[in-house]
């Protein structure tokens, strides 16, 4: 046990300044978010602002669309943002590829010629991934209900902490479960680049698979098949309730690639 | 102290085999060392040497056969296993921003046992790596002082059983002395020693035993000093006056490489009795018998598998 932890530690003093970092970048962006929803208020410009969207993607965003373009709307955003997504996503792939990189430079042997069972490793991962994840969640709605203490406007409304809660929950599922797909890919490959890069492109490729799924039939019975699809903010911001079903079937995608990470590293030859 | 070979032995190989592909890196393989022992284990590049230290160490999951480290199966008890062994890969896999103190510090809490730092100090002062150098950045190393970073901490938690990769590649000759005293030590202290090398005058220096493995399997296994009873051993007779070139009276095992007026040179295959009983009545002035050096018969070993 205690040479599973002094592993933890050690690996936990490699990232903890990038989750630093990335932690005040999105707290800055939800703080951000919050003063330009505020002076979109004042200039009453979340009109224009719909008026800039192209037609196929009111469309495809339907009565949404109008709960987006609201105070409350763009604060929340920062839950779904592209920008936000590849941040924690990146993170995850960082912190879980680390054991392609000890297999790469053969670090994995020094550190497993001692009594330290192979699992370790994994639940290493998975200990600081779920770690970061919370951290970085917990910064957002930090940054969030700071930037609505300092710029929210009186007379509107606010999203709830509800709310904010329910997205950060859904997007922690959303990013666990990546993390998890991210472990099982790490628990077959020899390098961290190719780990790394199949989890990227496959998590950017489901990520647009499901904006197409919304106006492409044939695409829409396979979406369900991906993780993206079981975190739609946008229908969350106008339920304003968190959707256990969506959750729980992240977490079951979560718990079938840890199962499979733990099987297959610790099986395979390092 | 003498090796203690009658006790159960500290590595314990059996029919080992792995493959990669259509690669046979190790076939049957089959080996004890003793304990308290240096078995040196040798081998060109790809012989196999690698793979079966990563196979007692459960890195590789072996096709067939059982490994055992002082009783314990390297896999179905591989916690208790290594937690008897202090290991030096061949190739270090550092991360270059830690520094020499986080490695060192990171080692000991994996180990199985309390090290003890004032060992810990010994080791750094005996390979002569300065205390201050242990905050430097693990990029900032020279290749030799990241072997000695090695060693320290393959030796650091005292294991009963070292496995050390080509344990001198990269440091300079009065590191090579200094690492080769530490074993001596260890050894005296009842620690047995796996090592692969490609240092034959080291091997020959430092220990009792070698292996030698081809293609994955292990062409000899033998006492060093019985190896090189096995070997021809040159022979120069000098003489006081001029004497007749060539003789032809030299019984079998016995070959003339050189002669002129005044020497021969023979090569002697056994005991030299039966040169000395051929030579009466020759003026001779002085006999030089050079010991075959292990390396030369190794070498001989290292050819036949280039062909």
């Amino acid at each position: 046990m205690s040479a599973g932890l002094a592993l933890i530690s050690h690996s936990y003093r490699r990232v903890r300044v990038l989750v630093l970092g990335a932690a005040t970048l999105l707290v800055g962006f939800q703080i951000l978010l919050c003063l330009a929803a505020k002076t979109a208020q004042e200039l009453n410009a979340f009109g224009q602002l719909s008026a800039l969207i192209p037609e196929f993607v009111r469309q495809l965003m339907g009565p949404a669309l109008i709960s987006l373009m609201s105070f409350g709307g763009i604060v929340c955003l920062g839950y779904f943002h592209f920008a936000v997504v590849v941040i924690l996503i990146g993170m995850g792939i960082t912190i879980t590829t680390e054991i392609s990189a000890e297999i790469e430079t053969r670090f994995v042997d020094l550190i497993l010629s001692r009594p330290l069972a192979r699992h370790w490793l994994i639940t290493r991962s998975i200990v600081l991934f779920i770690a970061a994840s919370a951290f970085l969640l917990l910064a957002m709605i930090l940054g969030t209900s700071l930037g609505l203490h300092l710029f929210a406007p009186a007379d509107v409304f606010s999203p709830t902490l509800r709310l904010v809660r329910s997205l950060a929950l859904n997007l922690g599922a959303l990013i666990v479960c990546w993390g998890s797909v991210t472990l099982a890919i790490t628990s077959f490959a020899r390098r961290r680049s190719v780990a790394g890069a199949i989890s990227g492109l496959l998590a950017l490729a489901t990520y647009l698979f499901d904006y197409i799924a919304q106006i492409w039939k044939p695409a829409a019975k396979i979406a369900p098949l991906f993780p993206f699809h079981y975190y739609n903010a946008l229908q969350l911001i106008s339920a304003s309730g968190l959707p256990w079903r969506e959750v729980r079937v992240l977490l079951c995608f979560a718990g079938a690639g840890i199962a499979l990470a733990y099987l297959q590293f610790t099986r395979r030859d390092l | 102290m003498p090796p203690d070979y009658s006790a159960r032995p500290a590595i314990a190989i059996r029919a080992l085999s792995k493959r990669f592909g259509r690669l046979a890196a190790v076939s049957e393989l089959n080996l004890e060392v003793g304990r308290g022992e240096i078995f040196g284990f040798l081998g060109l590049n790809a012989a196999g040497k690698t793979t079966t230290i990563r196979l007692l160490l459960d890195l590789l999951r072996p096709d067939k056969g059982d490994a055992f480290i002082l009783g314990r199966h390297c896999r179905k008890q591989g916690l208790e296993a290594r937690s008897l062994i202090g290991y030096l890969p061949g190739e270090m896999g550092f991360y270059g921003d830690m520094s020499g103190r986080e490695l060192l510090e990171l080692f000991a809490g994996l180990s199985a046992g309390e090290v003890r730092k004032a060992y810990v100090e010994e080791l750094l002062q005996r390979l002569e790596f300065p205390a201050a150098d242990l905050q430097r950045k693990l990029r900032e190393y020279s290749t030799g002082m990241k072997r000695k970073l090695g060693l320290v901490q393959a030796f650091q938690s005292e294991p009963p059983l070292l496995i050390l990769d080509e344990p001198t590649e990269g440091l300079d000759p009065l590191m090579q002395e200094a690492f080769y005293q530490l074993l001596f030590d260890v050894r005296h202290r009842g620690c047995t020693v796996f090592m692969s090398s490609h240092v034959l005058s080291e091997v020959e220096r430092v220990c009792d035993r070698i292996g030698l493995i081809r293609r994955g399997r292990l062409v000899l296994q033998s006492p060093v000093g019985e190896i090189r009873k096995l070997a021809a051993r040159t022979v120069r007779v000098v003489f006081d006056e001029d004497v007749a070139a060539v003789p032809d009276f030299l019984p079998p095992g016995y070959e003339i490489l050189e002669s002129s007026a005044r020497a021969w040179t023979v090569r002697v295959n056994g005991p030299l009795g039966k040169l000395i009983q051929a030579l009466p009545g020759l003026p001779i002035r002085d006999l030089e018998v050079s010991e075959p050096r292990l390396e030369e018969i190794l070498i001989r070993y290292f050819r036949e598998e280039g062909r």
